[in-house]
C-alpha cells in the first residue's frame, strides 16, 4: 500500500496530460515566459461558442439554502441497540450536536451556501458551505473534469461519495425531512462525506453504464472512524501525606495502530436501461468499500480506556423507479427507492488501566467481529399540483450481531421506523412538509438501563432555495 | 490495489470504443432533431432527447440522456435556459469532452438569433422568467431558417467534408420557409389576435403579425389564478380572438375562457414527432394557421 500514493499520482499526471493535449483554442505563439492563457481564454470562449445554459449570466452561480424545522418526539429514545458503536459513537446524552437529524423544538438545521461553476475549458468546480448556529462546516468543495477522453471523469476534493443512491443527496433533495437510518447510522451522520479522489467512466452504449472507483482519507464515522495513535491522559488529584491535595497526571500511550491515509477505497457501478423519451426511468446500482482502518475509543473516569481498533468492509445495493406523471407540477409524478447496505468490522477490542503513572496495561483482549446491515424502502406521489405524500420503511439491523471471541454471537435485535410525509411546494424554490413517523427500536436488554424504545416524532420543514440553483442530477 | 486495478480496467475498456462515421447528434427537442436531419442529411444519425408531448421546461435528467450525450459529437439546443433544469447535469454525468459548453460540440440556437423580450425586471418574484429572453424561438420558422444555416456552419466545422452538404440543405430548408411565409402571412391578415396559454405562442404570432392579446398564465410558469382568469375576461368581454393552448398544457383554464368569451379555443401540438421532418414541421405551422384563418373569416 506503501507505493499507492505515487501510483496514483502518476496516473492522475498522465489522466491530465491527455487532458490538457486537448485545447481547443490554440493560443497564438506566445513567448515561454507568457503567463498562462486559461482565463483569457475561458472568456474568449464565452464570447465566441455561446456556452451556456448553465446558470449563465451568473458565473458561478450562486444559490442559498435554508431549512428550518421544528420537530417534537413523545419519548427520548437512544441510537438503534448496536448502532452506538459505529453510528454516532459516544452519542450519549441528548440533542443534536451537528448532525442533520431532526433535533427537539425549533430548529434551523442548516443555511447551505453553494457556488457552481466552471472555471476554464478543463474543469467545473463546486464549494458548498453549510452553515449552522455555531459553525460553518464545507460539506463539499471539489473540482470535475470536463476535458478527459473515452468517457472518463475525475473528481477531487471533499464530495459526498456516489456510493448507493441516497449518500451524495444533500439535505433539501431529501422525500422526507430526515435522512434514511442507513444512511445516518451505517455511514454516518454525514453520510459517507470524505476528502479524495473519484474517477468514473460511462460505457458509450445505449444502455447507461457507469463504473466508478474511490481513494478516500477515511473519516467517516459508520465504516471507516480513525483516531490514531494519541495520549490517553487522567490528572487525579488526591491527599497527600498531609491531606493536603496533590495532583498527579497519569498519562500513556492509547496504544491505536497508525494508518497514514488513503483509508478508504470503494468502487460503485449504476446501470439504467435505455428508456430515453419515456414516462420511465430505472436505475440499479451495487456498491461496495473497504476501510484499512476502523478505530474507537471510550475513555472512563477511573482512567480505564476501551479501544477497539480494526477494519471494516461493507457492501450494499440500491434500486431507482421514477415516472414522470406529466402532469404541471409534480401533479402525477411518483418515485420508489431503496437500498440495502451490510457492514462488517473486524477489531481488536482491548480494555486498559494503569498501573502507574505512564503505564497503561490491557486488562481484557478480545478479537470482536460485528456484522450488521439496514435498508430503506420509500416512495413518493404526486396526488395534485403542487402537493405529494409519501411512506418510508427503515429497517436496520435485521443481521445485528456482535461476536466477542469465539464465543457465540450477541444479537442486538431489528428496529424499525416507519414515516409519512406530505409536502407542498408553491414553486420549485420551496417547499414545506409535514412528517409523522413511528420508531421501534429493538428491546435493549444489554445496557442494563431500562430506556424507551418507542416514540412518536411530527416534524415540520420549511424549505427555500435563493438565487442560481444547479440541475439536479438523476 | 484493488481500486488501482479497477481504474486500469476502466481505463482499457475506455480505450476500446471506436467511432462511427456519421456524425452523432443529439437534440433536446424534436422541432431541433428536424433541424438537424434536414441541415445534416444522410451524415447525420439524430437521437431526441424531449418527447414531443413534455413541456421542455419540466424534465429532469436521466441516466438515458447521459448514455446518449455519451458518444454524441453534437447536441443541439435551444437554449435561453429552456432546457437549464437538466440539460446541464445531463451533459455533466454524460462524460462527454466533445459536448461542454463552450466546445463546438454545443450548439445553441438561442445565440443565433434575436430573441424576443418583454421588459419585465428578471425577478423570480415575477415568474419563471429567462434573463435571456423568451426561448420558444422553435415555432418561428423564420428565426429557425437563420438557425439551419447557423448549424450548418457548426455541422461543417465538425465534418468539413460534407460541408457544403449542410450549407446547401439549410438553403434548401430556408427556401422552403420562405416559400410558406408570404402565404401564411395573407392567411391570417385581419385576425383579432390569440389569447395564449403561456409565452411559447409569442414567436409565431409576432412573425405572422397577429396580435398576442394576452397569456392565461398569470406569470410564466405560474398556473392561472381565478383574479388573473376574471381581469382577462373582463379585458376581453366582447371583443374578438382565438384561445391557444399547447398540447401539454392544463386544458381547463383554456376551455373556462373559451365558454366565457365565446371564443374557439384550440389545443396543438408544439413539439413535431420525433423523427418528423420539414414536412411535419411545416404541417404543425399550418394547423396553427388554420385556426386563426377561420378567425379572420369570422370577423368578415
Amino acid at each position: 500500500m506503501k507505493h499507492l500514493q505515487w501510483i496514483m499520482l502518476s496516473t492522475f499526471a498522465v489522466l491530465y496530460g491527455a487532458m490538457a493535449q486537448e485545447p481547443r483554442t490554440q493560443p497564438g505563439d506566445r513567448g515561454p515566459l507568457d503567463p498562462p492563457p486559461y482565463r483569457m481564454r475561458a472568456a474568449q470562449l464565452a464570447g465566441t461558442r455561446g456556452s451556456l445554459t448553465t446558470g449563465t449570466e451568473f458565473n458561478p452561480a450562486i444559490s442559498a439554502i435554508l431549512d428550518f424545522t421544528y420537530a417534537h418526539s413523545t419519548k427520548d429514545v437512544d441510537d438503534p441497540p448496536g448502532f452506538e458503536l459505529g453510528g454516532h459513537h459516544h452519542g450519549h446524552g441528548h440533542g443534536h450536536d451537528h448532525g442533520h437529524g431532526l433535533g427537539e423544538g425549533f430548529q434551523l438545521r442548516e443555511v447551505e451556501l453553494t457556488f457552481t461553476g466552471t472555471v476554464d475549458p478543463y474543469f467545473d468546480a463546486l464549494v458548498m458551505l453549510g452553515f449552522t448556529d455555531h459553525d460553518v462546516e464545507i460539506e463539499e468543495a471539489y473540482i470535475l473534469t470536463r476535458m478527459l477522453p473515452a468517457g472518463l471523469r475525475l473528481k477531487l476534493g471533499k464530495f459526498f461519495s456516489d456510493v448507493g443512491y441516497i449518500n451524495k443527496q444533500h439535505m433539501h433533495d431529501w422525500l422526507f425531512a430526515d435522512a434514511p437510518w442507513m444512511r445516518e447510522h451505517m455511514f454516518g451522520d454525514h453520510g459517507l462525506n470524505e476528502i479524495g479522489l473519484q474517477l468514473s467512466w460511462l460505457a458509450p452504449t445505449d444502455t447507461y453504464l457507469r463504473l466508478g472507483a474511490e481513494i478516500l482519507q477515511g473519516e467517516s464515522e459508520g465504516v471507516a472512524n480513525y483516531i490514531g495513535p494519541g495520549r490517553h491522559q487522567i490528572v487525579t488529584i488526591l491527599p497527600d501525606g498531609d491531606n493536603a491535595p496533590q495532583r498527579n497526571r497519569w498519562r500513556a500511550s492509547n496504544g491505536l495502530a497508525e494508518e497514514d491515509g488513503p483509508r478508504l477505497f470503494t468502487g460503485f457501478a449504476k446501470w439504467a436501461p435505455d428508456m430515453v423519451g419515456s414516462s420511465h426511468a430505472f436505475q440499479l446500482g451495487a456498491f461496495g468499500g473497504y476501510s484499512r482502518a476502523f478505530q474507537l475509543d471510550e475513555t472512563h473516569s477511573s482512567g480505564r480506556l476501551e479501544t477497539w481498533d480494526g477494519d471494516a468492509w461493507f457492501a450494499g445495493a440500491d434500486l431507482v423507479y421514477k415516472y414522470d406523471g406529466q402532469g404541471a407540477m409534480g401533479h402525477r409524478n411518483f418515485t420508489l427507492q431503496a437500498e440495502y447496505m451490510y457492514r462488517q468490522l473486524d477489531l481488536d477490542y482491548r480494555s486498559q488501566q494503569f498501573t502507574d503513572f505512564s503505564t497503561l496495561a490491557v486488562t481484557d483482549f478480545n478479537k470482536q467481529r460485528w456484522k450488521q446491515d439496514g435498508l430503506y424502502v420509500q416512495s413518493v406521489y404526486g396526488f395534485a399540483p403542487r402537493w405529494n405524500a409519501g411512506l418510508r420503511l427503515d429497517v436496520l439491523g435485521l443481521t445485528n450481531k456482535g461476536f466477542e471471541g469465539r464465543g457465540t454471537p450477541e444479537d442486538f435485535g431489528t428496529s424499525y421506523r416507519y414515516t409519512g410525509q406530505l409536502s407542498y411546494a408553491p414553486t420549485e424554490f420551496s417547499r414545506i412538509r409535514l412528517q409523522a413517523g413511528y420508531t421501534e427500536l429493538a428491546e435493549d436488554d444489554h445496557n442494563g438501563h431500562d430506556h424507551d424504545h418507542e416514540t412518536w416524532t411530527v416534524a415540520l420543514q420549511f424549505n427555500v432555495s435563493l438565487g442560481v440553483h444547479g440541475a439536479h442530477a438523476f | 490495489m484493488k481500486a488501482m486495478l479497477m481504474i486500469g480496467l476502466m481505463a482499457w475498456l475506455a480505450g476500446a470504443t471506436h467511432a462511427e462515421a456519421r456524425m452523432r447528434v443529439v437534440a433536446t427537442v424534436s422541432n431541433m432533431g428536424m433541424l438537424a436531419r434536414e441541415v445534416g442529411g444522410n451524415a447525420v444519425r439524430v437521437n431526441v432527447l424531449s418527447p414531443p408531448n413534455r413541456d421542455a421546461h419540466y424534465l429532469e435528467a436521466r441516466p438515458s440522456m447521459m448514455a446518449r450525450l455519451r458518444r454524441a459529437d453534437l447536441v443541439v439546443s435551444v437554449g435561453a435556459e429552456l432546457e437549464v433544469g437538466w440539460l446541464p447535469a445531463a451533459i455533466q454525468g454524460a462524460n462527454n469532452r466533445r459536448v461542454q459548453p463552450g466546445q463546438p460540440g454545443y450548439f445553441e440556437a438561442a445565440r443565433k438569433v434575436e430573441l424576443l423580450r418583454d421588459d419585465k425586471p428578471a425577478d423570480r418574484a415575477l415568474g419563471d422568467v429567462h434573463p435571456q429572453g423568451n426561448p420558444h424561438l422553435y415555432l418561428d420558422p423564420e428565426r429557425m431558417a437563420q438557425v439551419a444555416l447557423a448549424l450548418a456552419t457548426r455541422m461543417g466545422e465538425l465534418d468539413a467534408d460534407n460541408a457544403d452538404m449542410f450549407r446547401r440543405n439549410a438553403e434548401a430548408f430556408a427556401a422552403q420557409v420562405a416559400e410558406r411565409m408570404p402565404a401564411w402571412r395573407k392567411r391570417v391578415r385581419g385576425a383579432p389576435g390569440a389569447l395564449a396559454y403561456h409565452s411559447d405562442m409569442d414567436y409565431l404570432l409576432n412573425t405572422l403579425g397577429v396580435p398576442v392579446l394576452g397569456h392565461i398564465e398569470p406569470l410564466p410558469g405560474i398556473p392561472p389564478t381565478a383574479a388573473h382568469l376574471r381581469a382577462l375576461v373582463k379585458k376581453h368581454a366582447g371583443g374578438r380572438g382565438v384561445i391557444w393552448s399547447v398540447n401539454f398544457h392544463p386544458a381547463q383554464a383554456g376551455e373556462f375562457m373559451a365558454r366565457e368569451l365565446g371564443w374557439p379555443a384550440h389545443r396543438l401540438p408544439s413539439q413535431i414527432a420525433i423523427a418528423g421532418d420539414a414536412q411535419a414541421y411545416f404541417n404543425m405551422i399550418e394547423a396553427w394557421v388554420a385556426t386563426l384563418e377561420s378567425s379572420v373569416a369570422d370577423t368578415k
